[in-house]
């Protein structure tokens, strides 16, 4: 029995200044979630969302910051040579926030 | 169609269970839930003693790697301590993957084992039947699942089977199909019941607890009534065990028509919060359920974490790059976080209800990982060293049982054998391993297991 997963996630995020704060997270598949921070867009953090509603990334290196909620999404195991997977990947779960420093 | 254990049992006449239960149920126009449950239970046990009154098992079925996981050699060499970095629990001293945030908020109820090992083979199904009897056996003398045990030894609570298994049996896990997730010689009455559906899907239903299509419930009850006047006449004439499978029949009666049972299965009776917080995926829903069904009366529920190694993501670690390319990505983005989402939920769950203090929650596995990555960046099956927990009932959290070696190839002290393991089960559910028996093969008494509970694990 492969692994079902059911509806798709949603969050919302709110910034103030520089924190951070997400929703839960709707129809939560339960897999790795992430806040991906990118600068001048180029993504410079992928940080484990897990572990509380709020986050204020340290980085204080001047650009234009873009951060996103991401979920896991696996639709199977296959990977190529290089070991990526070829189907699965993250998946934005949120609006997208910006600031700049 | 029922499913009640997922191997073939020859019977004495020359049929296969599977094929008995088939004529069966044709012979009950579709009622197939009689065969769930043929003998009375034999209660042998003080009650009264039991801290603990049931067990949730979650089975890992392909084996996390110890030295990935839950026992860290953060000093060892690149190709001993992996990728994945130690972050300290809620516990001064322990310290597990950083892949486990939320379950090392909850390392102060939890007990790690980590000097677990066994000598036999280093197949999954070794392990496997290990794990769930407590016993390695070969296909003549079947040992049975510890919930099984438990059903024989306890009896049924409420309407509810005693011992359930989610989301469904093991399947093809690459060497045979003694899994150790059968009754074995304490009889059909003892067979797990297999959910064989999966609660994420949206339109999940337990088919055996439906009425079958057409079915109205008058028709039902005149059902029953012919069936307890055969039932009368054969009372008269045939055996006792002839009279246990009557009871039986009204029992699975009682399961059919009880609208407990319905509920214990229902998910949609939980808010849509609490199902996020398990996870919307199989696992998750399945971790839910067994604490409805705990909730409901069943005594042992096993949820199995995955039901072959083969073609997906699980924990089987090889990293071959074909049929068994389970990598560190698959750890870190979706086995780990799956894992860490559903089981600290499942134990504030159980906490909240007031479950947590007489239910265990047990997760096992089959063995460990080799301590060494191979050439491709995997790690391969390893008897000689695991880490498996417990935690509710009186089991001690914030402590640690037995090390390994600075690698993780060795138990260093305490070395703990996987009948330990149940033996501690049954100890903290009040069975005294020196006196209580079970009918063996030729119903010769046997010991439940040969081993003695691990006293450092209880409060």
């Amino acid at each position: 029995m492969e692994q079902r997963f059911e509806g798709t996630p949603q969050a919302t995020i709110n910034l103030n200044g520089r924190r951070l704060t997400r929703s839960e997270v709707t129809n939560d598949w339960g897999l790795r979630l992430q806040w991906e921070i990118k600068r001048n867009g180029q993504v410079v953090a992928t940080v484990n969302a897990r572990t509380g509603l709020t986050y204020e990334h340290p980085d204080t290196a001047p650009g234009n910051y873009e951060v996103v909620l991401q979920m896991w999404r696996y639709v199977n195991y296959a990977k190529n040579p290089q070991g990526e997977f070829t189907a699965s990947r993250f998946i934005d779960v949120s609006n997208r926030v910006t600031y700049t420093i | 169609m029922l499913n009640i254990g997922n191997e073939k049992i020859p019977l004495c006449h020359g049929l296969s269970r599977r094929s008995f239960l088939s004529i069966g149920a044709t012979a009950l126009a579709g009622m197939s839930l009689p065969n769930l449950m043929a003998l009375e239970a034999q209660g042998a046990v003080d009650g009264e003693r039991a801290r603990i009154k049931n067990c949730i098992t979650i089975f890992l079925v392909g084996s996390p790697g110890h030295v990935d996981t839950w026992d860290m050699k953060p000093q060892a060499p690149s190709e001993v301590r992996g990728k994945f970095n130690p972050i300290q629990t809620n516990v001064n001293g322990i310290q597990i993957c950083e892949h486990f945030p939320l379950m090392a908020r909850k390392m102060d109820k939890i007990s790690l084992i980590r000097s677990l090992h066994h000598r036999t083979g280093a197949t999954h199904e070794n392990g496997q039947r290990w794990m769930m009897t407590g016993h390695d056996f070969n296909a003549d003398s079947v040992k049975p699942h510890t919930g099984s045990v438990i059903s024989r030894v306890f009896g049924q609570k409420s309407e509810l089977p005693a011992n359930v298994i989610l989301p469904g049996p093991i399947g093809n896990t690459g060497a045979g199909n003694l899994h150790g997730q059968t009754a074995g010689h304490v009889g059909s009455a003892h067979e797990p019941f297999f959910l064989n559906a999966d609660p994420a899907a949206a339109n999940f239903r337990v088919a055996d607890l439906e009425v079958p299509a057409g079915m109205s419930a008058a028709r039902l009850d005149a059902r029953r009534e012919l069936l307890g006047q055969l039932d009368q006449l054969q009372r008269r004439t045939e055996s006792n065990s002839t009279q246990m499978h009557d009871s039986s029949y009204n029992r699975a009666f009682r399961l059919l028509t009880s609208q407990r049972a319905k509920e214990a299965f229902d998910l949609n009776l939980e808010t849509a919060r609490t199902r996020d917080r398990y996870g919307r995926n199989t696992f998750g829903q399945s971790c839910l359920m067994a604490r409805r069904l705990i909730e409901g009366g069943v005594r042992y529920v096993t949820v199995n974490h995955f039901d072959t190694v083969f073609g997906q993501s699980c924990w089987d670690m090889h990293a071959d790059g074909g049929g068994l390319n389970n990598t560190y990505l698959d750890y870190e983005r979706h086995l780990c976080p799956q894992f860490d989402w559903a089981f600290p939920a499942l134990i504030d769950d159980l906490e909240q209800k007031g479950l947590l203090q007489e239910t265990v929650v047990a997760v096992l596995s089959e063995f460990g990982r080799t301590p060494r990555l191979n050439g491709r960046g995997g790690r391969d099956h390893y008897p000689d060293a695991w880490t498996n927990f417990l935690c509710g009932g009186n089991i001690r959290g914030g402590q640690v049982v037995g090390s390994t070696d600075r690698i993780g190839a060795r138990p260093h002290d305490n070395p703990i054998l996987p009948p330990q393991i149940l033996a501690s089960i049954y100890h903290g559910m009040g069975i005294n391993l020196d006196t209580t028996t079970m009918p063996g093969p030729g119903e010769r008494p046997v010991r439940l297991v040969e081993a003695e509970p691990i006293r450092q694990l209880f409060a």
